[in-house]
């Protein structure tokens, strides 16, 4: 008792003390760390902003060496291992599994080193700057659509290797590049069961599923695609800008503006003027014939494209809607030129299953087709594009200047990236696929709460990833 | 299962669900929670004659030409189930064919919960006691239904069954069975 009653004291006695050496510390570190200041340093520049007075504390945020990081953020189905969390299906002592996850989970492996990601039916691949392999996939991989996988399993009558039919963490794809010190890789596309790498100096290839020769290489009839090695390098006349895949087909888009098909036919999405599957890529004429275009969108039977001078393509399945200001009926399989002039000048499109989305160079979203289309409580169709409000995505007396810089579709939902580095997502939440905290379906977009600036986002069947800038 | 008239139908699961082997066992849970009883079950794979072959009432619809494709796109499993109304039970788990409408109206079903679009919508039923017999009769030419009837049936209406997970199939108890052409192994789920 008394030995506290002496501690007490001696708090007493000594606290007034510390505090004025701990100012004192303070206040010298401040002027120490005043001039590599990032913050104050900002704050000293512009000539309206008044200096603080001396006597005021100023506080160090961040240091001089300190850079925004990337990191990979990923939600909804974890069954089939498409996160790339191993501790959801895989738990640790004493946690449970977890089937979905519905808020943004950080895959931590990946953060520092994440370029692009693309998500296909259960399964994601990412493309990473890390030396051990430029292409990584995670999730459901029994069509090799993530490369041969294999893992030793040693039992007491020996080694035995196994092929792997789902990955619960990224594992890199074994890629065969001539020089893999060079070359880069720019993009990767993913379908129900294929997926589509762009690379800088050589080309594109595919691997996965290929029944419908949506790999670029002619199908086999009862090929064994389970363990199977082969990854096959799309030939194309011109250099490949951007890839799209749908469920069961590819677009190559090149330098030239032009748009290259190949996979399955039986909805007019390869666009090619028949409902066969066509392996080779082609060109596609019809309309588009003669345009340059900059950007080509699907997800499954719709395909969508947007030319340099605003305009909108559809071709493909049109069985809800998506194309029916062009036609009356349900696949249409040349391109056409969509009449929807009052949307402005289109500089981004994006398809899901029935719904279709475009942006305009104003930063203005508008929506038709079928389904959960972002206008409130009730299920929509609609042939022709219809205007979301712009203050569903953060606009108003504030923030005056955010629109959206970026749309995205997943099968049954969308996503749109604003000019402020936020997340909107809205559709049909299978599994807690738009990371809103829930899974009831969600009728007008809604803030993703993200803890960063959003860079880029996409959207597969049943889950999201999306690549983040911290803020500090 | 007690009183009420037992009944045999065919169900398909197809290629989609094939791909992803924990969904294809849910899929066989959810059918043996709703009291269905696998009779025979089978993985196979269709090439284009075959599917079109299935398929031919349907020829000149528009949907017909990716139906058949679908069909041929890979693995898929065959299965006869019985119990009672078993035809319009398993019509009714497995939700309207228009997935992307069904997700809305029914959220419970097979598709309306897994389907991806209105071709590639996990699964198929027979739709009456004739096309029943006939598509058995396509993918079990070997199964003998009056024989199976007169034999079996009795052990499936008083419940004296086990279920056979590799298989994929429910064994009267007591008796010997004498598979015809079971299920290929399933690849077991292997985690790196």
């Amino acid at each position: 008792m008394l030995l506290l009653q002496g501690i007490q004291n001696m708090g007493r006695v000594t606290a007034p003390a510390f505090k004025k050496q701990l100012g004192r510390n303070f206040v010298f570190q401040w002027r120490d760390v005043h001039c590599s200041c990032a913050l104050t340093a900002k704050l000293k520049d512009p000539p309206s902003v008044k200096k603080p007075p001396d006597d005021l504390p100023v506080f160090q945020y961040i240091g001089k060496q300190t850079k925004r990081v990337s990191k990979i953020f990923v939600w909804g189905n974890a069954v089939t291992g498409a996160l790339g969390i191993p501790d959801f299906l895989d738990p640790p002592p004493r946690k449970r599994a977890r089937k979905h996850q519905s808020v943004p989970y950080c895959l931590q492996d990946f953060s520092q080193d994440a370029r692009t990601v693309s998500c296909g039916y259960g399964f994601t691949v990412l493309t990473s700057s890390k030396e051990k392999g430029k292409v990584w996939g995670t999730g459901v991989n029994t069509d090799s659509q993530l490369g041969l996988q294999k893992t030793v399993k040693t039992t007491h009558k020996g080694a035995n290797a196994i092929v792997l039919d789902y990955l619960i963490a990224p594992a890199p794809v074994d890629l065969p590049l001539t020089n893999p010190q060079e070359t880069q890789v720019l993009q990767v596309a993913c379908g129900r069961a294929h997926s589509l790498i762009l690379t800088d100096r050589e080309g594109v290839f595919s691997l996965g599923n290929n029944a419908y020769g949506q790999c670029g290489r002619a199908a086999v009839e009862n090929e064994e695609y389970r363990g199977s090695s082969q990854i096959n390098r799309v030939k194309i006349d011109g250099k490949v800008k951007q890839l799209a895949a749908g469920l069961d087909h590819s677009l190559f888009l090149t330098e030239d503006g032009e748009v290259y098909s190949c996979g399955w036919g039986a909805d007019g999405q390869t666009g090619l003027g028949h409902y066969k599957s066509e392996h080779r890529p082609t060109k596609l004429r019809g309309d588009i014939d003669g345009e340059k275009i900059t950007q080509v969108a699907t997800f499954a039977d719709c395909c969508l494209a947007v030319s340099e001078k605003g305009e909108l393509f559809g071709w493909g399945n049109s069985e809800y809607n998506q194309l029916a200001s062009v036609t009356d009926t349900t696949q249409v399989n040349v391109p056409r030129l969509l009449p929807f002039d009052y949307v402005g000048k289109a500089v981004q499109v994006a398809v899901g299953g029935t719904i279709c989305a475009v942006l305009n160079d104003q930063g203005q979203v508008y929506v038709w087709g079928y389904g959960i289309l972002g206008k409130g409580p009730k299920l929509e169709e609609t042939p022709i594009p219809e205007l979301l409000p712009e203050v569903l995505f953060g606009r108003n007396d504030f923030s005056p200047d955010v629109s959206v810089k970026e749309i995205k579709a997943g099968l049954n939902c969308f996503a749109a990236v604003t000019t402020g580095g936020e997340l909107y997502t809205w559709g049909v939440n299978k599994h807690g696929c738009l990371g809103l905290g829930h899974v009831k379906d969600q009728y007008f977009p809604w803030k993703v709460s993200l803890p960063g600036e959003v860079v880029s986002v996409e959207c597969g069947v049943d889950h999201m990833v999306a690549v983040i800038k911290s803020l500090l | 299962m007690s009183g009420g008239r037992l009944q045999l139908t065919l169900a398909l699961i197809k290629p989609d669900v094939h791909g992803h082997p924990r969904l294809y066992r849910h899929l066989v849970d959810t059918v043996l929670r709703n009291g269905l009883l696998f009779v025979r079950s089978r993985v196979l794979r269709w090439n284009q004659q075959d599917s079109a072959q299935f398929y031919g009432e349907h020829e000149g619809r528009f949907f017909y030409n990716r139906l058949v494709g679908f069909m041929a796109s890979g693995q898929m499993s065959a299965h006869i189930l019985a119990g009672e109304d078993a035809i319009s039970r398993w019509r009714q788990l497995m939700g309207p064919t228009k997935t992307f409408r069904g997700q809305f109206t029914h959220r419970d079903s097979i598709r309306g919960q897994f389907g991806l679009t209105d071709t590639r919508n996990c699964t198929h039923g027979a739709d009456s006691e004739a096309s029943a017999r006939r598509e058995m009769n396509i993918f079990f030419p070997e199964f003998d239904a009056e024989t199976w009837w007169k034999e079996q049936s009795e052990f499936f209406k008083d419940g004296k069954v086990h279920f056979d997970e590799e298989r994929v199939e429910h064994i009267p108890v007591g008796k010997v069975h004498f598979g015809e052409g079971g299920v290929e192994q399933l690849p077991a789920d292997k985690i790196s």
